[in-house]
């Protein structure tokens, strides 16, 4: 296995279908905006904190 | 891609670790971690870039036009990178016309890209990134084969004329693009 | 992570879009007139050239000389 991986060799990868790569870009794309509300609440709950 | 190129490619630390058993779903998260500017090998040492392996990686892959659709418009409108990744597979691998067809409609596409050279990085854009691809002849560190112009592929009717999203053009090229501009050119 | 090993902060570009969305569509406008005359000017240019080679086909021996 070392010298496939070594070799950049794909080995045994399932293939995706168009469906399945639309999900995935749906999946990574909520990924990053729950991150960024993630952000945007923890500097809103700065802000409420100084406010009060 | 040149042997050479591929070779550093495949000797890459980012093609060992990173490009191994990924499928045509998995490239997507790739590209959204790892790729922040197209452009070929750099630095002295001439590395690969993340996208020139994720380019080579798409080119063993050989994923169906369904596939790079999503890529091109319902995920390059959410991530650039991968329609740039996308935009540059398929002038390798597409016939002329579809090039054509397939890249024209991002012209329209005005987001910023930074394209990393052999000097250091710029500013580029996703329009500009392809109408290099449609009329250069080496992009990030590969050839492109000799495409036939659009003027040619018009000729022979094996293409419409292209309308720009401009729209009547006529009347903009009367008055010298130096006096529309509006921006930093 | 050592593929992004580089000195990052040396000479980092902002790629963050709608900065200024007004400029950027009109550096975009540029573009894309820059693009359309190029292109005009290149297929002007070839139908010289093909003008050029008939005339020549029409001229007569004595003329070419």
């Amino acid at each position: 296995m070392q010298h496939l991986r070594a070799i950049g060799q794909t080995g045994e990868v399932k293939r995706a279908t168009a469906e399945e790569v639309r999900a995935r870009i749906d999946r990574v794309w909520e990924r990053l905006q729950e991150e960024k509300k993630g952000d945007v609440k923890t500097l809103g709950e700065r802000l409420e904190v100084r406010r009060e | 891609m040149e042997k050479p190129v591929r070779e550093r490619i495949v000797d890459s630390y980012f093609w060992k670790d990173q490009c191994f058993a990924v499928n045509e779903a998995d490239i997507i998260d790739r590209v959204v971690e790892h790729v922040k500017f197209v452009g070929g090998t750099y630095g002295d040492s001439q590395k690969p870039s993340p996208f020139l392996c994720l380019a080579f990686k798409l080119l063993q892959l050989g994923p169906t036009d369904d596939v790079l659709q999503e890529y091109l418009e319902y995920g390059g409108e959410k991530f650039k990178y991968l329609r740039a990744l996308a935009v540059f597979y398929v002038r390798l691998t597409r016939k002329a016309t579809d090039v054509y067809l397939f890249l024209e409609p991002f012209l329209e596409d005005k987001r910023k890209l930074v394209m990393r050279t052999r000097t250091g990085k710029r500013l580029t854009f996703m329009d500009e990134f392809v109408d290099s691809l449609l009329t250069k002849e080496r992009m990030c560190s590969t050839t492109l084969w000799k495409m036939p112009s659009r003027a040619q592929l018009e000729d022979e009717e094996k293409l419409d004329p292209r309308i720009s999203p401009l729209g009547d053009i006529e009347n903009l090229l009367d008055s010298e693009p130096e006096e529309i501009d509006g921006g930093d050119g | 992570k050592n593929w992004d090993d580089e000195e990052e902060d040396e000479d980092e570009v902002d790629d963050t879009d709608d900065l200024d969305p007004e400029a950027e569509y009109a550096a975009w406008k540029l573009r894309e007139l820059k693009r359309i005359k190029r292109d005009r000017e290149a297929i002007e240019a070839h139908e010289k050239e093909l003008e050029e080679i008939e005339r020549r086909k029409n001229l007569t021996e004595e003329e070419r000389k």
